[in-house]
């Protein structure tokens, strides 16, 4: 035999065998994966009605005995916890803390210092539905950690509002990089009204474009109406997305003085910051800006034109009258157009964005 | 004299398509390896992530989902209802009747109770006439366009410029999305806002599979043998293949029954090129050479857990149809992007997705067919050991085998698996008879497609589909 049909014999053989293993690994392991599966569902049956139990119970001796009871089960355990501690709250949720300590508690802090993701992403979980202020090193700790696992613990944070876990938060914000920086703004809203000192605190600071626009943006949306003084501050700024989403934020703080402001943004360089304007003028239902919203829906630009037909439409009754006099006129038809299609559509409700 | 030279040249040919066959499978197995990776780290970061979370967060993006419909009255209605009762916190569905000549846009505005509106939309790119817009009192959340056809490109940029959302998601009219698919999609766009421009999900076969409520209810495996292949080439390409070529940054397509993408980016790039019958391989690629001659960095991520389910052609005639129209897609994409082939300005996709995509994929199936005929000749005059014949196809057969196997591997790892041994079974007999007389079947097609490329031929060919199997 030649050397090129041994080894395309041997390339056979071998490729045949590691087949027949492939196969039988999936076959085996669906076997084992269908078993498992079975026993978990069955005990985790019981665990549900035990908790359940102990839940309506309220006594500690019985949530005891359910943790010595599923000690040796700790994952079925777990996944049980996490399940219940997600939806359970007040006396209920003292009970599933009794069984969790005397149970896996252990293990969990183990696992916060695990090689494995899922293991530490599932032990922050944990840590953060049963926390005990005690461990809190635990979790700052953990701040340094992987993106997932650090959110994971700035979430857990942001469930124990003490000025201790908060300013944790905003150091972790002011000191981060990346994509995680996006995170923080649902992290931070959760916390509302709470923030709005470090958030003043923090536009004091040398922040990046991303952050500061990320903060101004946070003080529109939760909204923190006492640093509206803030938000007109940066109304100047060199780069048109901060003042863009300084727009934004004023259209939803809606405090009356800042009208001017959004004003003369509406006349700004950029066509971006003029349409923002002009919708925010629009929710602030200023009448003062009337005649700037009618003027803004000759633009040329579609989207300054679209949100002042659609700011004029918020104003009221004075509004649809100057959209149904620039619907009637036959000079510039993109004004026309824009104005029946609002008319339109408060006829066909649309969904609001 | 002649037959030395022959002798040589035959024996240079053998050469270059043992190479070629080395290379092609050390690919697919480096794909397959790296798609495993892939998939568990993607299930270790998801395995404690509730995504209905995405509801309760302020910043997430609104999308448009967009719908292009060409003469498809039998099931425009269900999907639409399907579309429409998608878990998302706020989207909006356009779908666009491109100048079909059965009743679509009479089904349509029938059961939705559309009425004409007066809309005006800023015309970023160039489309056919739009005859209508309509609008409902019942579906705020749904749009229908009605315009002159134009082909699903135009009928996909006539949407663009109507939708109002930064993110819009392309889907075929005719296929199902996962109640939670968006909601999973919209990932990457949450954590990299800025990098990511696109993603692409999962598409699985419902051939076999019930349907309910627009929904797949039960996973199970079709009667028809094609149906049967095409779900094993499902499985390499999309698990196999996709996650692999996206974590080498390598992704040249985005499904176009199942694609997200940033707006402002898709229209930077022109939108859809109408002229191409591989829109959304297209899209991907101009993105890319877009981004790259802009020097901004980006993203372009496979999500391996929403799933877009859709049917698969049951007949030969239609399945050489549709493989005829992608290799085609295919071929007009990497031609009219040619500059960016072995160009290191356009970084991994210009020193590695594009050449693979041309060597493997575009001349692939040439190489095949001309190493089979070869390999004929060679056996024929002798000039090849018969045994070292047999067994060279015995590898190649097993090889291919293989390769199915640990796709069928992957996909027992991923969301959605057949739950019953034996479809696994089934699965693992037909990878073993995939590589006998489809594949070659195929090879031919594809090369039938290159030819008729070169012929002009810009047709999309009827895709005839017999409906979803409907739960009682």
């Amino acid at each position: 035999m030649s050397p090129s049909l041994i080894l395309a014999l041997y390339g056979l053989l071998f490729l045949i065998i590691f087949s027949l293993c492939l196969l039988g690994f999936i076959i085996i392991r669906r076997l084992v994966l269908t078993r498992r599966e079975a026993f978990f569902s069955r005990l985790y049956r019981q665990i549900e009605k035990d908790i359940l139990e102990a839940i309506s119970r309220l006594d500690p001796d019985f949530s005891l005995k359910v943790a010595g009871r599923y000690r040796g089960y700790p994952q079925v355990l777990t996944q049980a916890l996490l399940n219940f501690g997600d939806i359970i709250i007040g006396e209920g949720r003292d009970q599933l803390r009794i069984i969790f300590n005397h149970s896996v508690k252990e293990r969990c802090l183990k696992h916060l210092t695990s090689r494995r993701t899922a293991k530490r992403l599932q032990s922050v979980r944990l840590v953060i539905i049963f926390f005990d202020p005690a461990e809190s090193g635990f979790l700052f700790r953990l701040l340094d950690d992987k993106p997932i696992i650090k959110l994971a613990v700035i979430n857990a944070l942001s469930r124990l509002p003490s000025p201790e876990t908060l300013g944790h938060i905003f150091t972790a914000f002011e000191r981060d990089t990346g994509f995680t920086v996006q995170a923080y703004f649902n992290v931070m809203f959760s916390l509302g009204g709470r923030i709005e000192l470090l958030v003043k605190e923090s536009l004091k600071k040398t922040l990046p474009v991303d952050k500061l626009g990320l903060l101004v943006e946070l003080i529109g949306a939760i909204p923190l109406r006492n640093l509206s003084e803030e938000v007109l501050a940066l109304a100047e700024h060199p780069d048109k997305e901060i003042r863009i989403r300084v727009a934004r934020a004023l259209g939803r703080l809606l405090v009356p003085e800042t009208a001017e402001t959004l004003i003369r943004l509406a006349s700004d360089e950029a066509w971006e910051v003029k349409a923002q304007a002009v919708k925010s003028l629009g929710k602030m239902k200023n009448l003062q800006a009337l005649d700037l919203l009618t003027k803004s829906l000759f633009s040329p630009f579609w989207y300054v034109r679209h949100n002042a037909g659609y700011g004029l439409a918020e104003m009221g009754e004075a509004g649809l009258r100057r959209l149904k006099q620039v619907a009637g006129q036959e000079e510039d038809k993109y004004a026309r157009d824009m104005s029946e299609m609002v008319l339109n559509d408060l006829i066909f409700p649309s969904e609001a964005a | 004299m002649t037959g030395d030279v022959l002798h040589y040249l035959l024996h240079a040919f053998n050469i270059v398509i043992l190479t070629y066959f080395f290379l092609i499978n050390s690919f697919y197995i480096l794909f397959i390896i790296l798609s495993l990776f892939g998939l568990f780290h993607h299930r270790e970061l998801t395995r404690y992530v509730s995504f209905k979370e995405v509801f309760r967060l302020p910043l997430v993006k609104p999308i448009s989902i967009i719908a292009p419909a060409h003469n498809e009255e039998n099931t425009i209605v269900e999907s639409v209802r399907a579309l429409l009762s998608l878990e998302y916190p706020v989207f909006e569905v356009i779908v666009v009747n491109d100048g079909s000549s059965d009743r679509t846009l009479d089904r349509l505005v029938t059961s939705f109770e559309l009425e004409r509106s007066r809309w005006v939309f800023r015309k970023v790119v160039a489309h056919q006439p739009v005859k209508g817009i309509y609008k409902s009192r019942a579906y705020p959340k749904l749009v229908v366009v009605d315009k002159v056809n134009g082909k699903k490109a135009d009928a996909l940029n006539a949407s663009l410029n109507i939708s109002r959302y930064p993110l819009f998601c392309a889907v075929d009219s005719d296929s199902l999305l996962e109640k939670d698919a968006l909601l999973k999609m919209v990932r990457p766009f949450l954590e990299d806002p800025e990098k990511t421009v696109a993603a692409g999900g999962i598409i699985r076969l419902a051939n076999g599979c019930t349907v309910k409520g627009g929904q797949v209810v039960k996973v199970r495996l079709p009667r028809n043998m094609l149906a049967r292949f095409q779900i094993i080439e499902y499985f390499r390409a999309f698990l196999g293949g996709r996650i692999g070529l996206g974590m080498l940054k390598s992704m040249l397509i985005v499904s176009g029954a199942f694609g997200l993408f940033r707006k402002d980016i898709a229209l930077q790039c022109g939108g859809y090129r109408t002229g191409t019958i591989g829109e959304d391989m297209d899209l991907i690629v101009r993105m890319r050479r877009h981004l790259h001659n802009m020097k901004k960095p980006y993203e372009i991520r496979f999500i391996p857990d929403p799933i877009c389910w859709t049917e698969a052609p049951e007949t030969l005639k239609i399945l050489s149809r549709q493989r005829n129209r992608w290799h085609r897609g295919l071929l007009d994409t990497l031609l009219y992007n040619k500059v960016m082939l072995f160009n290191p300005r356009y970084g991994v996709t210009g020193l590695f997705a594009m050449p693979f995509y041309f060597v493997f994929e575009m001349l692939g199936p040439f190489i095949e067919l001309l190493g089979y005929v070869i390999f004929v000749f060679c056996i024929v005059l002798g000039l090849l050991n018969h045994w070292f014949a047999v067994l060279f196809f015995l590898v190649a057969v097993v090889l291919g085998t293989l390769l199915s196997l640990l796709s069928l591997l992957l996909g027992e790892y991923s969301t959605e698996r057949y739950p019953r041994l034996k479809d696994v079974m089934i699965l693992t007999l037909y990878s073993l008879f995939e590589n006998i007389l489809y594949r070659q079947w195929l090879t031919f097609v594809r090369v039938i497609a290159f030819l008729d490329f070169y012929k002009g031929k810009e047709d999309w060919g009827a895709m005839h589909k017999k409906g979803f199997a409907q739960a009682g």
